[in-house]
């Protein structure tokens, strides 16, 4: 039977939710402590799939996602190396996002090498907002069929613009969309003023999926929308 | 104190300094610094220094400070000085800064085991003004001095490494000293201790034979003060009043009340609920940010410490000030701006309830001209299974175990220095009370406790707030005794000495009672979950509170003397002579000036749309959140309750609604406390909550006692005590705080009474709750309950015209409200309700416009149904306290129109039902009026009759309630 990882640290705080919303799918989870993987006592080869849900990772200290993303290149790169090439499913979801973008797995797996950051909001402020994400054409296994949909969930993060050095290794999946749809620049639609109002991208695989607004938010019945669930639903396919 | 930087010979220090290519956060800085009295600065540059100890090479470092694609990273500052001033600020030497741990893992992880030490500094240059200047606006708004200072240029570090030596224990004897000389020396050594205590201590002394050691007497202050004794309160009788009135209502689901941490409810399938409130008023006054991040801090740990550890749910912020639009020069001396206190306050709780991942439920900002000394008021909701939610008395030889920070000196003092009045004196020398918040600190044990408890390694927990470790050990052990060694506490500040190490408030410390058998698996645990631990000391059967520190007894207190023999002084009480003035307002006759009254309301502090501060919070983290702070298409509208769904996968809620105005206390202290539960419970029922399965929490704020201010206090816990009785709904937690006096100049400045009132409870179903915006065009409004076009006293539409009047509302009985609530739940329970909200601050006009707001469509009120709604209750005479203002027999037109449009009918609801619906068969006996539609446009509409009084586009509306919360922050 197929298990996902949820991995978490110090401050990661989007953990739980990530649980349940993939007992909807019925994808077995296991909360894994990035302490249990720096000390020995779990390998990410147990698993099928991984996710970096949302949170402060060791407080934000030195840039948000750093200090995660450090430990996992320097002490785990080989094991995350292996999982990678395997053609294992990784999602990281906001805090888990700016991991892996510290991390260099996106845009381009080029693990310790960053080709991208999430920085401040234009707002300079944490934003707290619902918003409506675009799904891209994007051959990746996380939105294969939603192409052309569009997802409402909640997003709230105070470091969420996405800059591309060389914007031709990101991989877009989800746009912010304006009322009627569109990609929007305009705030607070797009809570963050990234550039070609970029919300979410793959690698060039579309394997390895990042986002900063929280489809766990939008997974269970008692949520305003369950579009979220449509993302986890497709890696139970997936697996 | 003896703080210095000692030397430490061949240990190199290297800066490196790292800027953003395109930094937002300096960019917010120079605009909120140009619009608060800095408009001739140009520019504002931010540069990050870390500082570097131990033999490391740097450049393999670099890619942890920087990112290159937007930092760049230099071994030399980047700041050219002839552009102007620059001011460094960093944490004081004997403070540790939060960001050292993760820097040396993260170093040590990339090969770079040299790195002994970091620390980190910033520095910020500024264009356009003087170094005077620049200065001074640095400590008005960029650092805290207790824990950080200005880094002069050129000064040479010689150890980055906190250092120190603490002052020797003393003896301290008050054995002969007179009255005078008492209280002198409790001024000066800050116990502000009435000399009651004093005198206490004096003859104790006498028993013991052996003057007292200073921590002795310093814990004897802190626990006998206001803040941890609750002396006034006490005295007057209280709590007891309250816990009568719930031990009368004796309410099936009370799991716990009013014992520990905070008050529990049963909720569904083995699982209880808890909320607690706190106020943290004196250190959010003095420097808001550290306060108001540590008000959160604390009570959320009041969570994690209920039971045998429950987890945070939810979470809220409310903050009272002085009008933040009021000039500079009107702000009393020694007081901080309220504009400051404002958003520091919010700023603050973004930084702290963020990280911990709590949904926030409510933010809800007030203000009044007697709130020098401010109101920061935080809730915290917890969830806990029903078989951990009694603690158990430590056993003799159970461990006494610290988790989390260490102890510094931050906090010193914060229990006395609070439970005295505030003046601009107490501001400088009590400004080491307030603590600094470090929410990743506590994130890691919200995570570790759940875990710990489930282990079975947890026999007792608590959290460590005022007076620190002292209280915390001395509570807990009350019943036993426990024996502490203070050397086994890791310290961030190596100068403390035995007592401050015992009262230090340093935050984001909790003390567990550890069965020793079981002392290991805790250890193994709070590692993996990277959580610091020390065990301090053990519980013991001597009936002593117990401590030694190098080698030294410096504590030996017996816990009866400690928990029995605080004298309480008797406080008289005498009626106030209240000076109300009846309020003078002209009625508008005009569209024009209804429009510009209904503006009034929409752009009035307290009616307006408070978002820019609310987006700042995290209202859906924990994915249990239904109905968050914000609804209504767009989510935008304020949805006046919160609903959560805490059991993943069950349809089982919990709703929370808050309740506070700080502009009826002062007109009638107790007639606002009753306003207060009704509104709390009100805002629920109106969603389709059973009140029946609803408790309460209140967080009482009130001036220095005085005879009246006793007088006053009493009877609002009288009103309240009363009416929970006869509503049946009990109070299960809450909190006092008695010293809202602030002196400046020779003339005292009171807070009005306060009372906040949180209602909470369970709910069956999710799906069945009701939010306040519109369903369908064409539907009929309701108004249902009380309605009295005179009672504008306290109202947002008398303070628009600076008045505040003489009478309040008046809601009838309890019986009457309880008839309403039925009947409200008959009709949820049939699904006749499509909206409905509870009648507050702005009136039925207020409600109106949010529920237009919320759902894009609009309002029409017919004014002759509202005043039909008055004269029928007046006929029927159901009820009432008073008579009305105006004569009994008036006409229904002689009713005030803007009475009846902003009067603040607490305890009426406002129900959105089908065209068909029939009234009089489902509310027979309820005061209920046919207040208008539904209306297909986004409008608003006043009409009498076939005639439009006033009409408005709600896009106009809308504007001007979006503006003026967000200019004052801007």
């Amino acid at each position: 039977m197929s298990r996902a990882a949820i991995l978490y640290a110090p401050g990661t705080n989007c953990h739980e939710e990530t649980v349940a919303a993939l007992d909807r799918t019925g994808i077995a989870s296991e909360l894994v402590l990035l302490r249990d993987l720096l000390d020995g006592r779990a390998r990410l080869n147990r698993f099928q799939a991984a996710i970096i849900p949302g949170g402060f990772s060791y407080g934000d200290h030195l840039g948000a996602g750093r200090i995660f993303a450090t430990l996992l290149v320097a002490r785990l790169g080989e094991q995350l190396g292996e999982f990678l090439a395997a053609g294992r499913p990784l999602l990281g979801v906001c805090n888990g996002f700016q991991v892996l973008g510290e991390a260099g797995i996106l845009p381009a797996r080029s693990l310790g090498k960053r080709g991208m950051a999430l920085v401040e909001n234009q707002s300079g402020r944490f934003e707290d907002r619902n918003v409506r994400l675009l799904v891209s054409r994007n051959e990746s296994p996380w939105t294969r069929g939603l192409e052309g949909q569009i997802l409402e969930m909640p997003s709230a993060h105070g470091e969420g613009r996405a800059l591309f050095p060389e914007s031709r290794l990101a991989r877009v999946a989800l746009r912010y969309a304006d009322g009627f749809g569109n990609p929007t620049a305009h705030y607070p639609e797009n809570p963050n003023g990234t550039a070609g109002a970029v919300a979410g991208i793959t690698d060039d695989t579309g394997l390895v999926l990042g986002l900063m607004p929280h489809p766990e938010r939008a997974s269970l019945p008692a949520h305003g929308s369950q579009d979220g669930l449509k993302l986890f639903q497709n890696l139970a396919r997936a697996l | 104190m003896g703080l210095s930087l000692v030397t430490r010979p061949s240990m190199s220090i290297q800066p490196v300094y790292v800027t953003f290519h395109d930094d937002a956060e300096a960019r917010a800085w120079l605009g909120f610094l140009q619009r608060h009295g800095y408009a001739e600065l140009r520019d504002l540059v931010l540069e990050r220094v870390y500082w570097l100890e131990g033999k490391v090479r740097s450049e393999r470092l670099a890619p942890l400070f920087a990112n290159p694609i937007y930092q760049a990273i230099s071994e030399k500052s980047a700041l050219d000085p002839s552009r102007g001033p620059v001011i460094e600020i960093a944490y004081r030497p004997a403070v540790t800064d939060p960001e050292t741990p993760s820097i040396l893992a993260a170093a040590h992880a990339l090969g770079e085991d040299g790195l002994e030490f970091a620390r980190l500094s910033r520095r910020y240059q500024f264009s356009g003004i003087e170094a005077s200047t620049a200065r001074k606006l640095a400590e008005r708004f960029l650092f805290n001095k207790v824990v950080e200072r200005i880094r002069e240029p050129g000064e040479i570090l010689v150890t980055l490494r906190p250092t120190g030596r603490p002052d020797a224990v003393e003896s301290i004897s008050l054995a002969g000293l007179d009255a005078a000389t008492l209280e002198r020396l409790s001024i000066e050594r800050s116990w502000y201790a009435p000399l009651s205590q004093l005198k206490v201590i004096q003859d104790h002394e006498v028993r013991l034979g052996r003057p007292h050691t200073d921590a002795e007497i310093e814990i004897l202050a802190q626990t006998w003060s206001d803040h941890c004794y609750h002396t006034t309160w006490k005295s007057l009788g209280l709590l007891k009043k309250l816990q009568a009135a719930t031990a009368r209502i004796a309410h099936p689901l009370v799991v716990s009340a009013f014992k520990d941490n905070a008050g529990g409810l049963e909720f569904y399938d083995g699982w209880v609920i808890t909320i607690k409130g706190e106020t943290h008023n004196f250190p959010s006054s003095i420097a808001p940010f550290g306060g108001v991040a540590t008000k959160h801090g604390g009570v959320i740990r009041d969570t994690l410490g209920f039971g045998k550890g429950a987890y945070p749910i939810g979470g809220t912020t409310v903050m009272g000030t002085m009008d933040p639009a009021m000039k500079e020069e009107e702000v009393p001396a020694g007081a901080l701006h309220p504009q400051l206190i404002l958003s520091e306050s919010i700023r603050a709780t973004s930084y702290y309830v963020n990280p911990m991942g709590i949904p926030m439920m409510h933010a809800v900002y007030r203000r009044h001209a007697g709130y020098a000394k401010c109101l920061a008021l935080g809730h915290s909701l917890g969830l806990i299974p029903e078989r951990y939610a009694a603690k158990e008395e430590p056993r003799p030889g159970d461990i006494a175990l610290l988790i989390g920070g260490e102890t510094g000196r931050d906090g010193i003092h914060g229990a006395t220095a609070s439970s005295t009045s505030m003046t601009g004196e107490t501001l400088q020398k009590e400004s080491a009370a307030v603590q600094i918040g470090h929410p990743i600190t506590e994130r890691r044990f919200a995570t570790a406790i759940p875990a710990l408890r489930d282990a079975g390694c947890i026999r007792s927990i608590t959290d460590l707030g005022a007076g620190g470790i002292s209280c915390a050990a001395g509570e807990m052990g009350a019943g036993t005794g426990v024996a502490l060694d203070l050397d086994t506490v890791p310290l961030k500040d190596k100068s403390l000495t035995a007592w401050e190490i015992l009262l230090s408030e340093s935050q984001e410390r909790m003390l567990i009672a550890v069965p020793p058998e079981k002392l290991a698996e805790a250890q193994t645990l709070l590692d993996r979950y990277e959580v610091a631990h020390a065990a301090i000391g053990r519980f013991t059967d001597s009936g002593k509170l117990e401590a030694v520190w190098r080698d030294q007894r410096v504590v030996e207190i017996e816990m009866d003397f400690l928990w029995g023999a605080c004298p309480l002084d008797p406080i008289p009480a005498a009626a106030p002579r209240r000076q109300l003035q009846p309020l003078s307002i002209p009625e508008p006759r005009t569209a024009a000036e209804w429009s510009e009254a209904a503006r009034r309301i929409l752009g009035h502090y307290h009616c307006a749309d408070q978002s820019a501060a609310g987006s700042r919070f995290d209202s859906t983290v924990q994915g249990r959140t239904v109905i968050g702070p914000y609804g209504g298409k767009n989510h935008c509208m304020p949805s006046g309750f919160y609903l959560s769904a805490p059991l993943y996968g069950k349809p089982y809620g919990v709703i929370t609604a808050v309740a506070f105005n700080p502009f009826y206390g002062e007109i009638d202290p107790a007639e606002m406390a009753r306003l207060m539960v009704i509104e709390a419970v009100t805002r629920a029922v109106a969603a389709g909550a059973d009140y029946h399965d609803l408790a309460l929490c209140d967080n009482f704020y009130t001036p220095r006692v005085r005879p009246d201010v006793a007088w006053d206090l009493t009877r609002m816990v009288e009103a309240i005590a009363e009416l929970s009785v006869e509503l049946g709904i009990p109070f299960i937690s809450g909190k006092d705080s008695s010293s809202g006096t602030f002196d400046a100049g020779g003339k005292s400045i009171d807070v009005p009474p306060t009372l906040a009132v949180a209602a909470f409870g369970r709910v069956r179903d999710v799906k069945r709750i009701v939010t306040k915006d519109f369903k369908r065009a064409g539907s009929k409004l309701l108004l249902i309950g009380r309605v009295d076009g005179d009672a504008l006293g306290g109202s947002v539409y008398a303070d628009t015209l600076r008045q505040h009047g003489n009478a309040l509302h008046s809601f009838g009985d309890a019986r009457a409200l309880r008839a309403l609530w039925d009947a409200l739940l008959r009709l949820h329970a049939r699904g006749e309700v499509l909206s409905a909200s509870a009648v507050g601050e702005g009136g039925v006009f207020l409600r109106q416009f949010e529920a237009a707001l919320g759902s894009d469509l609009g309002a029409r009120v017919q004014f002759e149904a509202v005043a039909a709604l008055g004269e029928r209750r007046r006929v029927q005479k159901s009820g009432g306290r008073r008579p009305p203002l105006q004569e009994v027999g008036a006409a229904p037109d002689a009713w005030r129109k803007d009475g009846l449009l902003f009067g603040e009918f607490i305890g009426s609801v406002i129900v959105e039902v089908g065209p068909s619906f029939d009234p009089a068969a489902s509310l027979a006996d309820i005061p209920y009026a046919a207040l208008g539609e539904v209306l297909p446009e986004p409008r608003f509409e006043l009409a009498e009759g076939n005639e439009i009084i006033w009409q408005e586009e709600m896009a106009r509306l809308t504007e001007t309630w979006r503006k003026p919360f967000r200019e004052i922050l801007e």
